[in-house]
C-alpha cells in the first residue's frame, strides 16, 4: 500500500516527519478533547452548577480548536509539498517530452502525453496531498488512542484492538473481489462505455448509410446495458464502504452496551465510559478517511508511475555534444553504414552509405514503408541511428540530434504545424525578431500575398486551433515562408504535396523550385515529377538504397526507378 | 438558472421517486449515525444510575445495535439507488443529445470547427452525473438533516431551537452561498488559465519538430512553466481557502457543541429534560454537524457544471432553427441527376460557393470532380444529399429535389469519404450497417468484390474480428475496402467517392481505385479526386474553380483541346519538361 517512491522526492522525508509530529500532537489533543467533554457532561449529569463545568467546556473547546488547527497545518504542509513536487515533476516531464522528439511522441501518443502533463500532474498532486496525511493518521492516531483506552479500560481496548485488523483484512479481501469483478468485465465495459462517443463520432457515416435514425434505439439499449453492468460493479465496489460503516457502527454499539453493562455493575465510572464512547469513532475515523479517498488517490498514484516511467527513458543530452560545422557550398555529409532498428528489433533501414556535397538536391523515392521517412528523420535528428557513423566536414557524429545542425534545417512535412496565433507570428516562428518588412517579403515569395490580402485583419489574422482553418496548400506556403525568412541552408521535405490537389501542387511547385537553389535539399516523395528537378535520386527499397543517380541515368538503367516510373505513368489499366 | 430548468429539472421531476428514495436513504444514514451516538450517550448515562435490572435498558441496547446496522445498510443502499437513478438519467441524456445532433449531422463539422467537439460533448454528459451525486444529493440530505434536527430540538425547547437554527444557518447557508459567490470568478479564471495551458501545450507537442529545429525549445519550456506556475498559484488560492474554511467551520462546530451542552445541562437542572439526555444531546451534535459541513463543498461546485450545460445548449440552439423535412418520395434503384443553373451562398459570405452551375449526370455515368479546396466540390455534394438547399436554381434526382426524399435520399446516394468511420465492433457488424437484413452469403459476396475475402479468411476470427477503436487494427487501404463493402451492401444507385485514396501510396491507391471502379460498374459514380490517377476511365471530367466550371469533358477531349489539362496531366505522370 505504501509507495516507496514517496521517499525519493525532494524534502519528502522532512515533510513526513513534520506531518507525523503534527499527527501525534493531534492524537494527544483528541484524547484531551474527549476527556474534558466527558468530564463536563458527567458534572452536569451529577447536577453541578454551570460555573463549575465551564472550565471543562473551555478546555474542550481549546483542545477542539487546537486539533483542527493541527489538521489545517497538516493539510497546508502536505499541500505545499505536493504542489512543489508536482511542479518540479511537470518541468522535468515537459523537458523530457521535448527531448524525446516527434517520433517517440508519436509512439506514446501525443494526446496521452498532453493529458499526462496537464491532468496526470494534478492527479499526482492530489495523491501526494491526500495520501501522506491520511497514511500518517492511519499509522499514528488509532495506535495512540487504543493505547490510552487500554490504560483506562482494558476490555474496551481489547475490543477495539481486535476489530481494526479484522476490518483491514476485510477491506483487502473486498478490494480484491471488486478488482476481480472489474477485470472480468473490463472488455464489455470498455466497449459499452465507448459506444456513445463512437456513435457520435461516426454520426456522419451512420447518416450516409441511412441508419442514423434507427441508431437512436441502439444508444438507448446499450446505455441501459452499460448501466446494468456498472450497477453490478458498484454493488461490489461499495461493499468496502459498507464494511467500514458496518464495523465502525457495530463496534461502537458493542462498546456502548459493554460499557453500559459494567456501569450497572459499578465496575467503571461514567466519566471514563463517556470518554471511551467519544474516542471510539475517532479511533475508526482515520481508516474511514483513507478508505473513502483511496480510489480518488489511485489515479494519481498511477499517473506518478507513468511519469517516472517516461522520465527514465533514454534521450540524447544535447548539451554535451560537439557542435556541427556550418553548411556551405563546399561542405560534405557522409553516411557510413547507417542502420535503424525498430523497437521490435527489425531493420527499418540497413547499411545506408552515401556522400552528398554542397548545395545538391537529393530526391528520395520508393514505396510506402520502404524507409523514406526514416531517412529524413535521421537527417533531421528526430531519431537516432542504431548503427553507423555520420560525418560532416570531417567531424564524426553518432546521430544528428545536434543543435547546431538542427539550427540550419527547415523541415516541411505533409502537414506542417500551424500554431495558434496570427499569420505574422507563424511566419516569424524561427525568427521571432524579424521586422514586418522581412515577414512580408517572405510571405510574398511563398505566394501568400493574395490570401493575406483577402483576410480582414491581414497579417494579424488569427490562424491555427483558435482561428481560421487553412487549406493544405496554404499550410505549405506558411511553412515555406517560415524557412524563407531565416534563409536556412538545408531543406528537408517529407511528402509535402501528396495530399494536395493537382492544381495546387502545380502552383506550389512553381513557388518552390526557385527556393531550392543554393540549398542542400532532401526531398522524399512518391510524386515522381519532382525528380526531374533533383541532382541526385536515392531509390529506397526494403530499407536500403538500391539505386542512386540522376533522373536520366536511372531511367536508362531501367531498374527499380524505371519500374516505379512505369507504374506511375501507366495509371490504372491505362 | 435556465440551464438548470432545461437540463436538470425535468429529470428530477421524471425520476422523482428514485430521487426521493435516494435522499431519504441518505437522511436515514446520517440520522442512524446520529441516533447511534444519541442512544449510546443515553444508554451509558442511564446505566450509570445503576437501575435495578438490565431489562430497563433493553430498548436502548436493541436501538443501539439497530442504528449501528441501519447506518451501514442505508448508506450502502443510498449510494446504489443514487447511482442507478443517475445512470438512467445519463442514458436519457445521451439519447436526447444524439437526437439533437442526428438531423444536422452533415453540417456540424462545418459549423463548429473545434477539434473533437463530439468527443467533448460525450464527456460533458458523463460529467453531469456529478450534478446529482456531488451536489444535489448531498445538498438535499444536508437540508433535510437541518430541518429534522431543528424540529426535534423544538419539541424540547423551541426558543433554543430558533437560536440553533440561526447558528446552524451559518454552516448550512452562509458559508456555502458565500463560497459560491466569491469563488465563482476565481474558479472561472483558474479554468481559463488551464484551458490556455492546454492549447499552448497541444500546439507545442504537435509542432514539436518545428520547436526542435528552431533551437528555441528552452524558451518554450521556460514560458510554459511560468504559465503553469501562475495556474498553480490560482489553484493554490482555492485550495488554501478550502482548508481555511474547513478550519473555520470546525471552530464554529466546537462552539455550537458547547452551547448545546450548556443548554442540555441547564434544561436538566430545570427538569425540562431528564439528566440522561445531557450526554445524548451533547454527543449527537457532532455527527449532525459532520453531516452539514460538506454542504459548502457541494454548492461550490455549481459553476463547474455550467460550461458543460452551456455547450449542450449551444448545440441545441444551432439545431433548433432548422426544420426537418419529411420524405414523401419513393427512392428507386435507378437515378438520373440533373442540375439546372444552381447557385449557393453560405450565410455571411461575400461570394457564391457555387455559381450558376448546370450539369447532367445520366444513370451509370462515371464523373470525376476536381478543384482546389474551396472550389465548391463539398457544396455540390451537400446539395446532392439535400443537406442544404440551393439559393437559386434546381437540383433533381429522378425529377425530385433531394430534399423531397427526406432520409430516403440515403437509399439513393451512398458516400465513401476520406476517413470512413469504422465502429468499434466486429467487421461483420460494420459491413452489416449497409443492410441489416443481408444474408451471410451477401456479405461474403461483397467481401469478394472488394477483394478482402482471402485476407478475412486468414484472420483467426474472420468476419468476427474486432475493428478496435476507429478501425486501428487495419491499414488505410483495408479500412477503405471494408467501408466500400458496406456501401456495396447498401446498393445505392449513386455512389459519391470523396477522395477515398488520399494518404495512400500510389501502388495501394491504384489497386484500390481499380477495385472501386470494377465493383461500382453499373452505378453512377461521382468521384472527387485530387490528382489524375485513374482519370482515363471516367466518362466525364469536371474541374471546378471558385464555384464555376473551369474545365469539362472526357479525358480525350480535354487532352486534345485543353492546354491546361495537358500540362496537369503531364505533371501528374512525371512527364514535365522544364
Amino acid at each position: 500500500m505504501m509507495d516507496k517512491h514517496l521517499f525519493h522526492y525532494k524534502g519528502s522525508k522532512s515533510v513526513m516527519a513534520l506531518i507525523g509530529l503534527l499527527t501525534l500532537g493531534q492524537a494527544v489533543v483528541i484524547i484531551f478533547q474527549a476527556l474534558y467533554l466527558s468530564k463536563a457532561i458527567t458534572r452536569m449529569f451529577q447536577g453541578a452548577a454551570l460555573s463549575a463545568v465551564l472550565p471543562s467546556f473551555l478546555i474542550f473547546l481549546v483542545a477542539h480548536i487546537l486539533r483542527h488547527f493541527l489538521q489545517w497545518g497538516k493539510e497546508r504542509v502536505a499541500y505545499r509539498f505536493a504542489d512543489r513536487t508536482a511542479l518540479s515533476l511537470q518541468q522535468m516531464l515537459v523537458q523530457k517530452v521535448f527531448d524525446l522528439g516527434p517520433r517517440s511522441i508519436g509512439k506514446h501518443g501525443s494526446g496521452n502525453l498532453i493529458t499526462l502533463v496537464l491532468e496526470g500532474i494534478p492527479q499526482f498532486k492530489t495523491y501526494l496531498e491526500l495520501f501522506i496525511p491520511r497514511f500518517m493518521a492511519m499509522g499514528i492516531i488509532p495506535f495512540v488512542l487504543v493505547l490510552y483506552i487500554f490504560t483506562v479500560d482494558r476490555l474496551s481496548g481489547i475490543i477495539l484492538a481486535i476489530v481494526l485488523p479484522i476490518l483491514v483484512v476485510f477491506l483487502i479481501l473486498l478490494g480484491y473481489a471488486a478488482q476481480k469483478q472489474m477485470d472480468a468485465q473490463m472488455d464489455t465495459y470498455k466497449l459499452l462505455s465507448r459506444h456513445f462517443v463512437d456513435s457520435l463520432r461516426g454520426l456522419v457515416t451512420l447518416k450516409y448509410l441511412g441508419r442514423s435514425k434507427s441508431h437512436q434505439k441502439a444508444i438507448e439499449v446499450v446505455s441501459d446495458k452499460y448501466r446494468i453492468a456498472t450497477n453490478r460493479t458498484l454493488r461490489v465496489a461499495f461493499l468496502s464502504t459498507f464494511a467500514l460503516d458496518f464495523f465502525t457502527s457495530i463496534s461502537i454499539a458493542i462498546i456502548a452496551v459493554e460499557l453500559g453493562v459494567r456501569l450497572i455493575g459499578g465496575h467503571i465510572g461514567l466519566e471514563v465510559a463517556l470518554a471511551i464512547l467519544i474516542l471510539a469513532p475517532e479511533y475508526f475515523s482515520p481508516i474511514r478517511e483513507l478508505g473513502n479517498d483511496y480510489h480518488a488517490t489511485m489515479d494519481g498514484k498511477e499517473a506518478g508511475q507513468q511519469i517516472r516511467g517516461l522520465l527514465v527513458e533514454k534521450t540524447v543530452d544535447q548539451k554535451s555534444l560537439p557542435s556541427a560545422p556550418t553548411w556551405t557550398e563546399n561542405s560534405r555529409l557522409i553516411f557510413r553504414g547507417i542502420g535503424k532498428k525498430s523497437e521490435e528489433e527489425w531493420d527499418i533501414l540497413q547499411t545506408i552509405n552515401f556522400t552528398v556535397a554542397g548545395y545538391q538536391k537529393i530526391g528520395i523515392v520508393g514505396t510506402s514503408g520502404a524507409g523514406k521517412s526514416t531517412l529524413i528523420d535521421l537527417l533531421s535528428g528526430f531519431t537516432q541511428p542504431s548503427t553507423g557513423m555520420i560525418s560532416i566536414d570531417g567531424v564524426d557524429f553518432n546521430h544528428l540530434s545536434v543543435p547546431n545542425w538542427q539550427d540550419q534545417l527547415t523541415y516541411i512535412p505533409q502537414h506542417p504545424t500551424i500554431f495558434s496565433g496570427t499569420i505574422a507570428e507563424n511566419i516569424r516562428f524561427y525568427e521571432p525578431n524579424a521586422t514586418r518588412e522581412e515577414v512580408e517579403r517572405a510571405a510574398n515569395m511563398a505566394g501568400l500575398n493574395e490570401l493575406i490580402q483577402s483576410f480582414p485583419n491581414g497579417y494579424d489574422e488569427k490562424i491555427g486551433q483558435a482561428g481560421r482553418i487553412l487549406s493544405g496548400g496554404e499550410e505549405q506556403r506558411i511553412a515555406l515562408a517560415r524557412s524563407l525568412l531565416q534563409n536556412r541552408s538545408i531543406l528537408l521535405f517529407d511528402e509535402p504535396t501528396a495530399h494536395l490537389d493537382i492544381e495546387t501542387e502545380h502552383e506550389i511547385k512553381e513557388t518552390m523550385l526557385p527556393m531550392l537553389e543554393n540549398k542542400l535539399v532532401f526531398f522524399a516523395t512518391h510524386r515522381l515529377h519532382w525528380m526531374k528537378n533533383m541532382d541526385l535520386i536515392f531509390v529506397v527499397e526494403d530499407g536500403q538504397i538500391v539505386e542512386m543517380g540522376t533522373h536520366e541515368q536511372l531511367l536508362r538503367k531501367s531498374g527499380a526507378y524505371g519500374k516505379l516510373m512505369q507504374a506511375h505513368r501507366k495509371g490504372v489499366r491505362g | 438558472m435556465t440551464l438548470f430548468q432545461t437540463y436538470i429539472a425535468p429529470y428530477l421531476k421524471k425520476y422523482k421517486k428514485a430521487m426521493l428514495a435516494t435522499i431519504l436513504l441518505g437522511v436515514l444514514a446520517v440520522l442512524s449515525g446520529a441516533m447511534l451516538t444519541f442512544v449510546s450517550g443515553y444508554l451509558i448515562s442511564r446505566a450509570s444510575e445503576m437501575p435495578e435490572t438490565i431489562l430497563l435498558l433493553y430498548i436502548p441496547i436493541v436501538l443501539v445495535r439497530t442504528f449501528g446496522l441501519s447506518r451501514a445498510v442505508s448508506h450502502y443502499l443510498e449510494r446504489i439507488a443514487g447511482h442507478n437513478a443517475v445512470l438512467k438519467i445519463l442514458s436519457e441524456m445521451r439519447v436526447k443529445l444524439y437526437g439533437m445532433l442526428e438531423p444536422q449531422a452533415l453540417l456540424i463539422r462545418q459549423r463548429f470547427q473545434t477539434g473533437d467537439l463530439l468527443g467533448t460533448l460525450a464527456d460533458d454528459i458523463e460529467h453531469l452525473q456529478d450534478v446529482y451525486i456531488r451536489t444535489i444529493f448531498p445538498t438535499a440530505v444536508g437540508l433535510c438533516l437541518f430541518v429534522y434536527a431543528i424540529t426535534m430540538l423544538a419539541l424540547f425547547d423551541w426558543l433554543f431551537a430558533i437560536w440553533m437554527a440561526f447558528c446552524l444557518s451559518i454552516i448550512v447557508f452562509v458559508y456555502p452561498l458565500f463560497s459560491l459567490y466569491t469563488l465563482k470568478k476565481h474558479q472561472r479564471d483558474a479554468k481559463k488559465k488551464r484551458g490556455q495551458l492546454y492549447r499552448t501545450l497541444t500546439d507545442a507537442v504537435f509542432g514539436i519538430s518545428d520547436w526542435m529545429i528552431s533551437g528555441r525549445k528552452d524558451h518554450f519550456i521556460t514560458g510554459f512553466m511560468k504559465d503553469s506556475r501562475t495556474s498553480h498559484r490560482m489553484e493554490n488560492k482555492l485550495a488554501y481557502w478550502n482548508q481555511s474554511r474547513g478550519f473555520q467551520l470546525q471552530i464554529i462546530s466546537g462552539v455550537i457543541l458547547v452551547m448545546v451542552g450548556i443548554w442540555a445541562g441547564n434544561a436538566a437542572q430545570h427538569g425540562e429534560i431528564i439528566p440522561a439526555y445531557i450526554a445524548a444531546f451533547t454527543l449527537v451534535t457532532l455527527p449532525i454537524l459532520e453531516g452539514l459541513i460538506p454542504l459548502s463543498h457541494a454548492i461550490e461546485r455549481i459553476p463547474a457544471y455550467g460550461e458543460s450545460l452551456q455547450r449542450i445548449k449551444t448545440i441545441q440552439q444551432f439545431v433548433q432553427d432548422k426544420g426537418e423535412s419529411k420524405g414523401n418520395v419513393q427512392a428507386f434503384k435507378k437515378a438520373d441527376i440533373s442540375i439546372d443553373n444552381i447557385s449557393y451562398r453560405y450565410e455571411g459570405e461575400q461570394a457564391d460557393a457555387l455559381h450558376k452551375l448546370s450539369l447532367s449526370i445520366p444513370y451509370g455515368q462515371k464523373l470525376a470532380l476536381l478543384g482546389k479546396s474551396g472550389a465548391g466540390k463539398s457544396t455540390l455534394i451537400q446539395l446532392l444529399q439535400g443537406a442544404i438547399q440551393p439559393t437559386s436554381g434546381g437540383i433533381f434526382i429522378n425529377d425530385h429535389s433531394p430534399i423531397e426524399y427526406g432520409d430516403q435520399i440515403y437509399d439513393l446516394v451512398g458516400v465513401l469519404n476520406q476517413k470512413p468511420y469504422l465502429f468499434a465492433t466486429t467487421v461483420e457488424n460494420n459491413i452489416r450497417l449497409g443492410n441489416q437484413q443481408a444474408t451471410i452469403e451477401e456479405i461474403e459476396n461483397v467481401m469478394k468484390q472488394v477483394k478482402l475475402d482471402y485476407y478475412m479468411d486468414s484472420l483467426p476470427n474472420g468476419l468476427q474480428t474486432q475493428m478496435e477503436e476507429t478501425g486501428q487494427r487495419f491499414s488505410g487501404g483495408e479500412r477503405q475496402r471494408i467501408a466500400l463493402a458496406r456501401i456495396l451492401l447498401k446498393d445505392t444507385p449513386i455512389v459519391i467517392l470523396d477522395e477515398p485514396t488520399i494518404g495512400l501510396d500510389p501502388v495501394v491507391e491504384s489497386e484500390l481505385i481499380e477495385t472501386i471502379l470494377t465493383s461500382l460498374q453499373d452505378k453512377t459514380v461521382i468521384w472527387i479526386t485530387h490528382h489524375l490517377i485513374g482519370i482515363e476511365q471516367m466518362e466525364q471530367i469536371l474541374f471546378l474553380d471558385q464555384g464555376r466550371i473551369a474545365m469539362q469533358g472526357t479525358h480525350e477531349q480535354l487532352m486534345n483541346t485543353n492546354q491546361r489539362y495537358q500540362q496537369l496531366y503531364r505533371l501528374d505522370r512525371g512527364l514535365v519538361d522544364e
